[in-house]
């Protein structure tokens, strides 16, 4: 079953995508380039039938100076966990947003909007959701925003 | 005009609504979360990984403490590879259905309070504080259990457990006769619940909602059964779903399902081996640090599907942990189900999606 | 002129004890949960550990109730509700505060959006720590609460 999924994919995207890989049962990466994130998605859902988003992620690789942005989707009748990801340059962290492939990633592509400041172009409503409304400063889930330590350490 | 509904409401508790409404008909409904956000995925970056374990478990120690820690300890395991003795996996499974009844009758009493029926509240409270003492036994805690650990559970069964254990289910059982007969066989509640935010199952399916509230739509999909984790795949059990996709069959979801979670518990108390229940014999012998690598795991918890993805760069600090919550994903459907509806429906709608504020917010 | 009455009555030890007695009796809690110590807030509420018993009983409108359950962390959005809400309450109202994280932020010591304590908020009379707390120790609290009322007003000595 992943198998076919990984054949399917590199057979439609040969250029585009840039590793893809089986990582155990159940569980297939697909890592894309930035500006073709949208029709690998939509060829997921329309045509693999990967159509229950699960999350939507933000890593922040700071020595890199990058973003990876990972979309977990669900097949609810392959049962196979599919994870769309690509890297996005920390200076410029702008992506087209996957809003019109997943309707469920509304809320997901919000959060990480504010978690990460990664900006989802076609959103419909980018605005902070779980931060205070007066939030100033870098979103907090970047690695340059520091919690304190332990007192004794 | 708009209106806004909470945070102190009876009903919403820790969220806000903000309501457009037209007379008594709401036109838009938009959240608005975030009242108890703590931060816990940076939280997460900055302990270890056992430390952790207490922190995640704050998620949702609202009511369903143990499906929660069950998620980050198995990504753990996923990632290290730590194997867990047979006898720990029965054990998380057995606390894990006994915690999913309690998070059931607590949601079923939300249920009730909301529509009026006080009865409901007081016994369904009432037969949780059972099950309550039988997870008290188990961890000694009567809800932050924190009772999964990498590599196994915290306790073992205390003497006389399973005849006790048996002895409240065969009660529950009974009890739950009452609950339909007040509740599903009522007709009172029938038509206030009945026909009431009709969520369509492929519209279910596309907004991303998980757990009771996607079957009660009538899509089979169930963690349990798709992707079997610990001994889920040793029990005969039926994943129940609802016909209409109503606020009816979403409130009757959970009794279905403590139904079946009982059928799970009884058998998992039949079957029980003798053995360990921590990874090595001697004590707990927990890798300090977890390789390079990533793992996402799935988990039915009571409320749904937990997904975390853990990103790990060889330290002994979590990379990055990400959480995706139950109510989180559940979110999108209120703002879809509450479009020309009474404002009087609001709360039923609301309150039988079961959602947790804290699981939504982290 | 009336209020000068009053003053003076309160002043009567025996009237002050009575009034005292009455209200440590009839303490009416708001509904506003604010962490995840709130499931024992219905633990505590319902059949099995029922305060009612000691009078406490939850209420929907904050206009007619006179004690306030702070249950567990306070968040910095919720902590101008929080205010809002307290200073909504009549006169006099008794704030309790639940479990180790309304006391001093204590699990979130290192949270970016954590009010550390919610005493840098509102005034507390009775600290209740746990986490969370079991439902004995609620019933502790209003008892405590209940013998700090009783003793409102009047001088002992
Ligand atoms: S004291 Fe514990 S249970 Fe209560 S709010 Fe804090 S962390 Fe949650």
């Amino acid at each position: 079953m992943e198998d076919r999924v990984v054949e399917d994919v590199k057979a439609s995207f040969p250029d585009d995508v840039l590793e893809i890989d089986v990582q155990r049962r159940g569980r297939v990466s697909i890592s894309v380039k930035r500006d073709r994130i949208y029709d690998v998605g939509l060829f997921l859902r329309d045509k693999l039938g990967f159509d229950h988003i699960a999350s939507v992620s933000g890593v922040d690789y700071i020595d890199k100076k990058e973003f990876e942005v990972v979309y977990h989707a669900w097949s609810i009748d392959k049962k196979i966990l599919a994870a769309l990801r690509t890297r996005i340059p920390r200076d410029n962290p702008v992506l087209k947003s996957l809003v019109d492939v997943w309707e469920g990633a509304l809320y997901h592509e919000r959060e990480t909007w504010e978690m990460f400041g990664i900006k989802f172009e076609g959103h419909p409503n980018l605005s902070l959701l779980l931060l205070p409304e007066d939030w100033e400063g870098i979103p907090p889930l970047r690695k340059d925003f520091i919690l304190p330590k332990r007192p004794q350490e | 005009m708009k209106l806004s509904m909470g945070p102190q409401h009876p009903v919403t508790s820790h969220f806000r609504f903000i309501l457009d409404v037209d007379g008594d008909a709401v036109l838009n409904f938009e959240w608005d979360v975030g009242y108890t956000h703590r931060g816990i995925e940076k939280m997460a970056e900055n302990r270890i990984y056992i430390q952790n374990i207490p922190v995640v478990e704050r998620i949702n120690s609202y009511c369903d403490a143990i499906g929660t820690t069950l998620g980050y300890v198995e990504v753990v395991e996923e990632l290290t590879g730590i194997e867990i003795p047979e006898r720990a996996k029965y054990l998380r499974v057995i606390a894990a259905e006994l915690n999913r009844i309690a998070s059931h009758l607590y949601a079923v009493s939300l249920v009730g309070i909301s529509a009026g029926f006080e009865t409901m509240l007081m016994w369904t409270i009432n037969d949780r504080e059972l099950i309550l003492d039988l997870l008290v036994k188990l961890s000694g805690q009567r809800i932050t259990y924190t009772y999964p650990t990498i590599g196994g559970v915290r306790w073992d069964m205390p003497d006389g457990f399973k005849e006790d254990a048996l002895k409240r289910l065969d009660y529950l059982e009974k009890r739950l006769e009452d609950y339909y007969k007040m509740m599903a066989w009522n007709r009172t509640f029938q038509m206030r619940f009945k026909n009431v935010g009709i969520l369509k199952p492929s519209d279910a399916v596309k907004l991303g909602i998980v757990g009771p509230n996607l079957r009660a739509s009538g899509v089979k999909a169930d963690v349990r059964k798709d992707e079997p984790y610990e001994v889920y795949d040793r029990f005969d059990f039926e994943v129940p779903t609802g016909k209409n996709g109503d606020s009816f069959d979403r409130a009757s979801m959970r009794l279905k399902e403590i139904e079946q979670s009982i059928v799970i518990l009884r058998q998992a108390l039949k079957d029980i081996p003798k053995g360990p229940i921590k990874g090595s014999p001697k004590g707990s012998k927990i890798p300090p640090t977890a390789p390079r690598g990533e793992a996402y795991s799935r988990v039915e918890s009571a409320r749904g599907e937990f997904g975390y993805y853990l990103v790990s760069d060889g330290k002994s600090k979590p990379y990055r942990l990400k959480i995706s919550t139950p109510s989180f994903r559940n979110l999108p459907a209120l703002p879809h189900l509450c479009r020309n509806v009474p404002l009087g429906d609001i709360p039923v709608i609301f309150i039988t999606f079961d959602y947790i504020p804290l699981d939504v917010d982290r | 002129m009336l209020s000068k009455v009053r003053e003076r009555l309160m002043n009567i030890k025996f009237l002050r004890r009575i009034l005292n007695w009455g209200r440590a009796w009839s303490l009416w809690s708001v509904h506003l949960e604010t962490g995840c110590c709130g499931p024992e807030d219905m633990g505590r509420a319902c059949a099995r550990f029922d305060t009612e018993r000691f009078g406490t009983l939850p209420f929907p409108t904050l206009r007619e109730c006179d004690l306030l359950f702070i249950t567990g962390l306070v968040t910095k959005k919720m902590a101008k509700r929080v205010r809002m809400i307290y200073d909504q309450m009549p006169d006099p109202k008794y704030v309790i505060a639940i479990g180790e994280c309304a006391a001093t932020g204590g699990f979130y010591w290192d949270s970016y959006s954590v009010v550390q304590g919610v005493d840098r908020v509102i005034p507390v009379d009775v600290y209740v720590p746990g986490c969370p707390p079991r439902p004995e120790a609620w019933i502790q609290g209003i008892k405590m609460l209940q013998e700090k009322i009783k003793k409102e007003g009047i001088d002992e000595k």
